[in-house]
């Protein structure tokens, strides 16, 4: 399975609904994406996955973290 | 009137015309969303909504609790009708002088069932992507609890506030505590002891401490304590599973769970209340380790979008009135504060100006209170006369006011809202102040400006008129 927002293979199954059969929910692993199987094609399918949202390696590489990593002062 | 818990605030919105049933099954993506949207289109009156039957999921959602004037009126237990200014008023006259202190309670509904093996948050809670690009379903309203670690037997200190948490797994989520919020300060304290930080999350309660939760109080101020104040009772507590933090016994469910000390992984983009999608960023993750709920619990959530949506309403009087306070403690002149802009981003003081130049003194004393230094953007300063909840009064006083040259003052290289897209960096912003009071002495008064007065008994009228109208509606 691969993840329609960052193209990474490390995609599964999260869940399926609860009750009825009616949809399944998948996580990518690398992203933490998460997209459900009766979303619409620009969600599911990586190909169609609007590109200003696309995330690549180099934009994960120089993302901000917040809060910034807190180290011992002691 | 004070509720107890999300379902007795329900039953009131009911019986006043302010809650929808939706009975037919919905889709998660994009029902939800688009018949929350829907319904803020109501306006003064828009109604909560609360869907029976989400397909593929147990329990119901409960959507725009607190989405309308109207809504906002009942939490307070005035009228549906009361305008803004009213209940920004009412709010002051109930903003505590003295705090109540809480009681703790032995037992709660929000007991009646307890998880903590193969938590999967999915079989409880009917979750959704709420905007197209959101990275994933998102908790948008619950109550977040934690201590600081340093002083963990300060209750004062223990901080209750609403923070956005992405469900990244079944037991699994990541939040967004930003540098200048309460949560990042009990985390960072953690974290420099490399040690989780507990974490309760309360969801679907009673409408004041979800008020209260969003309400930028001190450090050292107690949630649960003002809670208190505004409902003239002590507020109902109960304490945790698996830590020492104090719920609120009201909830239909809360999480227990750890903060993760020098972990971060990402999380976003969420469509955010500026009416855009913040950034991805690497964020701290919570791992689950409780559950426990009512029966068939209701799951409450909010939707964000384009203003005005329902986070609009929640953070609205309650950004404006500890602003006011502040200002008022050494500017005893300022009238009302009006700070319900995008989180305040824009707001609006009324005062009686003691000297030239004070209405720009106000307004610098509002970009350095806690809320306003990050948050307010463009601040406006109208006479006390002018209704800062009245925007063609605003603009009246903007037009006929404000000299360009004179009366507009740009500040640059402040501290500012990550959040907001026109931050830059992120984070710091500069700041406006827009002077549209009449000027005073020593500052020279244009003749023109004398106003003119009200007819008199232009309020009898306004009283005579309402009643012949509402007889009218009678008759139709």
């Amino acid at each position: 399975m691969i993840c329609p927002r960052c193209d990474s293979k490390n995609a599964n199954l999260l869940v399926p609904s609860p009750v009825g059969n009616e949809w399944e929910m998948y996580l990518c692993n690398d992203c933490n994406f998460t997209w459900r199987s009766t979303e619409p094609e620009n969600i599911r399918n990586p190909k169609m996955y609007d590109p200003k949202f696309k995330l690549t390696k180099k934009k994960i590489s120089m993302m901000m973290v917040n809060p910034p990593i807190a180290t011992s002062n002691k | 009137m004070n509720y107890y818990s999300l379902r007795d605030f329900l039953d009131v919105l009911e019986q006043n015309g302010q809650l929808v049933r939706i009975t037919d099954p919905v889709m998660p993506e994009p029902d939800i969303s688009a018949a929350a949207q829907a319904a803020i289109n109501c306006g003064h009156y828009a109604p909560a909504l609360l869907f029976e039957k989400v397909k593929g999921y147990v329990n119901r959602l409960v959507m725009n609790v607190h989405g309308s004037w109207a809504n906002h009126a009942l939490m307070l237990g005035l009228p549906t009708d009361t305008t803004i200014k009213d209940q920004f008023f009412e709010l002051d006259k109930r903003w505590p002088g003295e705090v109540i202190k809480p009681i703790w309670l032995k037992d709660a509904p929000c007991k009646e069932i307890k998880i903590t093996n193969n938590i999967n948050l999915f079989e409880l809670l009917p979750l959704y992507r709420s905007n197209k690009h959101d990275g994933g379903c998102y908790l948008s309203k619950a109550c977040v609890i934690t201590r600081d670690p340093e002083e963990p037997d300060n209750f004062t200190k223990q901080n209750v506030g609403t923070y956005r948490i992405q469900v990244t797994g079944k037991d699994r989520l990541n939040i967004q505590p930003l540098v200048f919020h309460d949560l990042a300060i009990h985390f960072r304290k953690a974290e420099e002891r490399n040690e989780p930080l507990p974490v309760a999350i309360a969801i679907g309660n009673e409408p004041i401490i979800t008020f209260m939760s969003s309400t930028p109080l001190e450090y050292d101020e107690s949630e649960y304590e003002y809670a208190g104040a505004l409902r003239s009772e002590p507020y109902q507590l109960i304490k945790a599973e698996t830590s020492d933090l104090d719920l609120p016994a009201g909830a239909e469910v809360i999480i227990e769970g750890e903060i993760l000390p020098c972990k971060r992984s990402i999380e976003g983009p969420y469509g955010e209340y500026t009416g855009g999608y913040s950034g991805t960023r690497l964020q701290p993750e919570i791992k689950i380790h409780a559950i426990t709920h009512r029966a068939n619990p209701i799951f409450e959530n909010l939707y964000l979008g384009i203003p005005w949506t329902e986070v609009d309403y929640l953070i609205a009087l309650n950004t404006s009135l500890p602003v006011y306070r502040q200002l008022k403690a050494s500017m005893p002149e300022v009238a009302a504060v009006n700070a319900i802009y995008e989180h305040g981003a824009v707001e609006i003081v009324s005062t009686k100006c003691r000297m030239g130049g004070y209405g720009k003194a106000v307004a610098m004393r509002l970009l350095s209170t806690p809320h306003g230094m990050p948050y307010a953007k463009i601040v406006i300063v109208v006479d006390e006369s002018v209704d800062p909840f009245n925007i063609n009064q605003v603009m009246w006083a903007l037009a006929t006011r404000v000299n360009p040259a004179k009366h507009i003052s740009i500040i640059n290289n402040c501290p500012g809202m990550p959040l907001d897209p026109s931050s830059d960096p992120p984070g710091m912003s500069s700041k406006v102040i827009i002077d549209a009071t009449t000027p005073v002495p020593p500052e020279p008064i244009n003749e023109d400006a004398h106003t003119i007065e009200l007819p008199e008994n232009t309020d009898e009228w306004m009283q005579k008129i309402k009643k012949l109208m509402r007889k009218k509606e009678d008759i139709l």
